[in-house]
């Protein structure tokens, strides 16, 4: 019987595996390419592929994997052997993936291709992909308003004021986001980082290019969005816009194109950054040979040919001829650029310069002063890693309270009682392993994971342990004033202003509608309450994204509905996010909605076991409706909204969705809770996982201080 | 304290009438207790009273005020739930002083008007406690305190004794009579217990499906019953009802040998109380099936022919045997009409 048994295990482990493994054998004999086009450019890749694999004989599996998780999949798949033979992307992390190592060298194509593109892809000497496209930003204008497009800054300028007038607009672009600036940065004679990797953004023409910029923007909408610049190019009020030509078929109208025009102080070119799109092979490939085959098909001029016919791309091949005038203008215009920096550095520079950017569009901020604060910024991220500790003491110190531990543990097993006990208990403690293992792999595990990591740097790739020095630089603000937004201090009032003010009105809310529901002239009460309930049933990133659209300056809902309401005739023009408490607001008003249905719905069950009589006697008692709320509801409510209002604080605390999603912290990262900011030293300040997990330490710290805190208050354990 | 009168009053839920025209004139200081069977309205009535529900139709007054659209607050009412309705979470203290409190009295009077109720009803030693912590009559004088406290012009007591058990029922009885003897408020005082209603009642007032069926002294209620309902409902063990016909001065119960000499022609009801029967001689005869021992008397049960039963009540000791055939004499015979079950004169 229990040979039958082990027999049937054994089978069912040997179905999981080929479960697993299948996928890799069925394509075994593939060639894989990961790319993430939609559309056209789709289309025209599949064909190119088709024809490359008509002529070898190689099947070919195309796979299209979403943008936004690109680089992380690759990043993760190619070291684990589960990547692509072939993935196409743009060469802005080539430096990280050459150190990563997650590449193989394309071999010399010189001559086949435009300079720009050769640039762009050589690093130490070697060329890394084989270069398919061209993309950057150009002037794109509507050729039945503008006869000849601008060749100056001037120019522009006259000709933009000119075009501005009720409600239209001269030129339009994306002016609050670095990768827009970029043209005038470079135009002015500046750059994000020098060759060292130094930010520099405090120079003369950084300020000039600024100033410049603010110019521009004084003539258009306040910080518009990408797709509230092809709006108005689609509803034809905006003469010009600066955007790329992967925008082109989403604007609906006609358009012509100019390359960016010349810096008229300086003399020079606007110089946009350039994309250049490569096919890389991967590294760990089945079949590297056949990769390197396809990659040079697809870049050479046949393949060329069919990406620029179908998939109207401008593309790299030197002899290919560019089949209309707004390719050969991104043609021109790459000629007239500057290669995206792929040294990883350059993102500490982007923070800086964005809030610069939007603090001096805003006009709160003079551009001096901003590049200054912005220069600051990135050099502070810039900086090295704490130094490395002596590991010793550390390792001495949990040696000894894990010695302490144990002694602890085995004094207590002296007592024969408690081994008897044990002993006869031995099976309980077996069927409560499962659960046991549970804990410790999902919660115990990555907690002291994480706990550990905050005692060691992350810099480029490396690793190197520092001991506490992370939280010495968090807790006594070492690079930040205790003012400053970037400061723990800071970022702890807000997420506890946060914190209280969101459980506050969740609580009002909450218990104001149910006791509203309970009313006895309430009609359709199932109907309201799954109304009322359903904020809380849609996943809070919709949400989130819905608030923040309805925030939005320009064509949000908030805006025009308080347009109505003061009847001014017109929507608003608040630019929520320009402010802390206007942000602050926004952040607010969006998790109040996410947060009221789950306190109305403890309060509903809590009301059912308060009997209508102790209100009933408050009544006879003379006591008003407020003081039966006071004095009778609201106390018998507590046991059950306590517990309640402990588990809402400590998940509005780490509501890292709203923050990310409404206010992305504006203004000026002060909108920034603990955990959104963990998650940009993480994420988007130059990888700084040691940082992120002391926050995350911290924050763990804070929040089980403040449920003892609660307990304590409650009087007894409620959690 | 103040006289209530209530004028027509209706109490309608949709199309559901719970009371239907109830007129009442209580003289300030009366004991009024409402008794009927489940369902009658009394409870409904009383919260009109109260405030809880609202009038209909009809008017009532308190203290000569028409008090019909008035909250609960502007009555000065108070009452006692049957569940008590102690407020959980406060202590005893706060608890039978929260009417002054919300009526925001300097502190110091209500110290001293919570103490002084609390002395006259034994509480002082539980003061400080919380409901949880008393047993049911605890609870129950708590409860009645806190009315007390008030002093209002009426109380409205809600099935007050009925979660007490049998003894310290009989003793709350007693100890709420000489309450009343003692604040002489108007009371009015819900129960389906009748005992209760006997001995606590100035007046009784008898309720069936929401029509008032006779209101009177539980001497009058349980002498002169004006109908067959108020004359099963009030005694205990309760009259039996038998139909009879009268032809020239005497009654012949339908299908039984033996006349009454009692006026009245045609069809009629007789009612007959267990205390008003002899046994031993008499113009009836009935089998006794059981004999129920209470004590100081024992309760026959008799049956005098197909359909026709009836208990006796005889001192103790009592010497029948169950099966013997006894003769019954009917002391006082209740005539009711045949149809409409209303006393006959």
């Amino acid at each position: 019987m229990k040979a039958r048994r082990a027999l049937q295990a054994l089978l069912l482990c040997g179905v999981v595996v080929a479960c697993l493994l299948a996928p890799t054998w069925a394509h075994a004999a593939d060639l894989t390419v990961w790319h993430a086009y939609r559309g056209a450019e789709e289309a025209a890749l599949r064909e190119a592929v088709d024809r490359f694999a008509e002529g070898r004989g190689h099947r070919v599996r195309l796979v299209s994997v979403s943008f936004g998780v690109y680089d992380s999949k690759l990043e993760t798949a190619i070291p684990r052997g589960n990547g692509p033979d072939l993935f196409i992307a743009a060469q802005g992390n080539l430096g990280k993936w050459r150190r990563m190592g997650l590449l193989v060298p394309a071999g010399d194509v010189s001559g086949e291709h435009r300079d720009p593109a050769i640039e762009a892809l050589t690093e130490g000497g070697e060329l890394w992909g084989q270069p398919l496209a061209f993309k950057s930003l150009m002037l794109i204008y509507d050729p039945e308003v503008i006869d000849t497009p601008p060749r100056t800054t001037d120019e522009l300028l006259a000709l933009s004021a000119a075009l501005t007038e009720d409600g239209r607009y001269g030129l339009v672009y994306e002016a609050g986001t670095p990768f827009y600036h970029a043209p005038w940065m470079h135009g002015f004679g500046g750059a994000a980082i020098d060759e060292m990797g130094e930010p520099t953004l405090d120079t003369r023409a950084q300020v000039d290019a600024l100033t410049f910029a603010a110019e521009l923007a004084a003539l258009m909408p306040t910080a518009p969005s990408a797709d509230r610049v092809s709006s108005l190019y689609t509803e034809g009020r905006a003469a010009m816009i600066i955007d790329g030509p992967w925008r082109v078929a989403d604007l609906g109208r006609r358009v012509a194109a100019a390359p960016l025009p010349l810096v008229s102080p300086t003399g020079e070119p606007a110089r946009p950054y350039l994309t250049v799109e490569a096919a890389f092979v991967a590294a760990r490939g089945q079949d590297p040979e056949a990769a390197a085959e396809l990659a040079s098909f697809l870049s050479g001029v046949d393949g060329a040919q069919i990406r620029q016919e179908v998939g109207r791309q401008a593309v790299t091949a030197s002899r290919v001829v560019p089949s209309d005038p707004i390719l050969q203008v991104q043609l021109d215009q790459a000629a007239r650029s500057e290669p995206l920096p792929t040294d990883p550095e350059v993102q500490s520079a982007w923070e800086g310069l964005a809030r610069a950017l939007r603090q001096v569009l805003r006009g709160t901020v003079l551009p001096d002063r901003a590049m200054a604060a912005a220069q600051q910024h990135a050099t502070v991220l810039r900086r090295p890693p704490p130094p490395p500790a002596n590991p010793w003491p550390y390792g001495i110190v949990l040696a000894l309270l894990a010695l302490a531990g144990l002694g602890a543990l085995g004094y207590r097993l002296r007592d024969p009682d408690l081994r008897r006990r044990m002993l006869v208990h031995a099976p309980d403690y077996l069927w409560i392993a499962p659960a046991g293992l549970a804990m410790v792999v999902l919660v115990v595990v990555p907690f002291l994971t994480g706990a550990a990591v905050a005692l060691f740097a992350h810099h480029q790739g490396e690793w190197s342990f520092v001991g506490l020095a992370h939280f010495i630089d968090i807790l006594l603000a070492r690079d930040w004033p205790i003012t400053s937004p970037m400061s723990f201090g800071f970022t702890l009032v807000v997420t506890v202003l946060w914190t209280v003010s969101n459980v506050t009105l969740h609580v009002v809310i909450g218990v104001a509608l149910a006791m509203l529901l309970r009313e006895p002239w309430v009609g359709l009460r199932g109907v309201w309450r799954a109304l009322l309930i359903l904020p809380w049933a849609v996943p809070n990133y919709i949400t989130a994204l819905i608030w923040r659209s309805l925030f939005d300056a320009q064509v949000g809902a908030i805006n025009a509905i308080l347009g109505l309401l003061l009847l001014r005739g017109e929507a608003l023009q608040i630019d929520w996010f320009s402010s802390f408490a206007t942000g602050f607001a926004a952040n607010l008003t969006t998790n109040t909605w996410l947060g009221f249905p789950f306190m109305m719905v403890v309060t509903l069950g809590a009301l059912q076991s308060i009997p209508r009589d102790l209100e009933e006697a408050a009544e006879v008692d003379g006591a008003g409706a407020w003081q039966r709320f006071r004095h009778v509801t609201w106390p018998m409510l507590m046991p059950a909204l306590l517990p309640a209002m402990i588990l809402g604080s400590v998940w509005t605390f780490n509501m890292f969705n709203v923050i990310y999603l409404v206010s992305a912290g504006e203004p000026d990262g002060s909108t920034e809770i603990l955990i959104s900011e963990a998650y940009r030293w993480a994420f988007s300040r130059g990888n700084r996982y040691g940082y992120a997990a002391a926050y995350a330490v911290l924050i763990f710290l804070v929040l089980l201080f403040y449920s003892r805190l609660a307990n304590r208050l409650a009087g007894r354990k409620v959690l | 304290m103040a006289g209530v009168t209530l004028n027509g009053l209706y109490k309608r839920y949709g199309s559901t009438s719970v009371l239907e025209g109830i007129d009442l004139d209580v003289e300030d200081g009366e004991y009024i207790v409402l008794v009927g069977p489940s369902g009658c309205g009394k409870s409904t009535l009383l919260r009109c009273i109260a405030g809880l529900e609202e009038i209909t139709a009809g008017t009532l007054e308190i203290g000569g005020r028409r008090v019909n659209d008035l909250s609960p607050r502007a009555r000065n009412v108070a009452m006692v739930f049957q569940s008590y309705a102690l407020y959980p979470h406060m202590t005893v203290r706060r608890n039978m002083g929260f009417a002054l409190e919300v009526a925001r009295r300097p502190k110091a009077e209500i110290r001293e008007a919570v103490e002084d109720v609390a002395a006259m009803l034994d509480l002082v030693p539980l003061l400080d406690r919380l409901p949880g912590q008393l047993s049911g009559g605890q609870r129950q004088r708590v409860a009645m305190g806190r009315a007390i406290v008030r002093r209002p012009d009426v109380f409205l007591f809600d099935e007050p004794l009925s979660n007490l058990d049998a003894s310290l029922r009989h003793h709350m009885r007693v100890e709420l009579k000489h309450l009343h003897r003692r604040l002489q408020t108007t009371v009015f005082h819900v129960t389906h217990d009748q005992v209760e209603a006997l001995t606590l009642a100035d007046r009784i007032v008898v309720l069936h499906q929401g029509v008032v069926q006779q209101v009177g002294t539980p001497r009058e209620l349980f002498d002169r019953p004006a109908n067959t309902f108020v004359g099963t409902f009030i005694g205990s063990p309760s009259m039996a009802l038998l139909p009879a016909v009268g032809a020239g001065g005497t009654v012949r119960i339908d299908g039984l040998e033996g006349e009454l000499e009692l006026p009245g022609e045609g069809a009629m009801t007789l009612g007959l109380r267990p205390t008003d029967i002899e046994v031993g001689r008499g113009p009836l005869r009935g089998q006794i099936e059981v004999i129920e021992s209470l004590g100081a008397e024992a309760l026959l049960h008799l049956d005098l022919g197909p359909d026709r039963k009836l208990v006796a009540q005889v001192p103790e000791p009592c010497q029948a045997q169950p099966g013997e055939v006894v003769s019954l004499l009917p002391r006082v015979v209740h005539r009711f009409h045949a149809e409409t079950g209303e006393r006959l004169p």
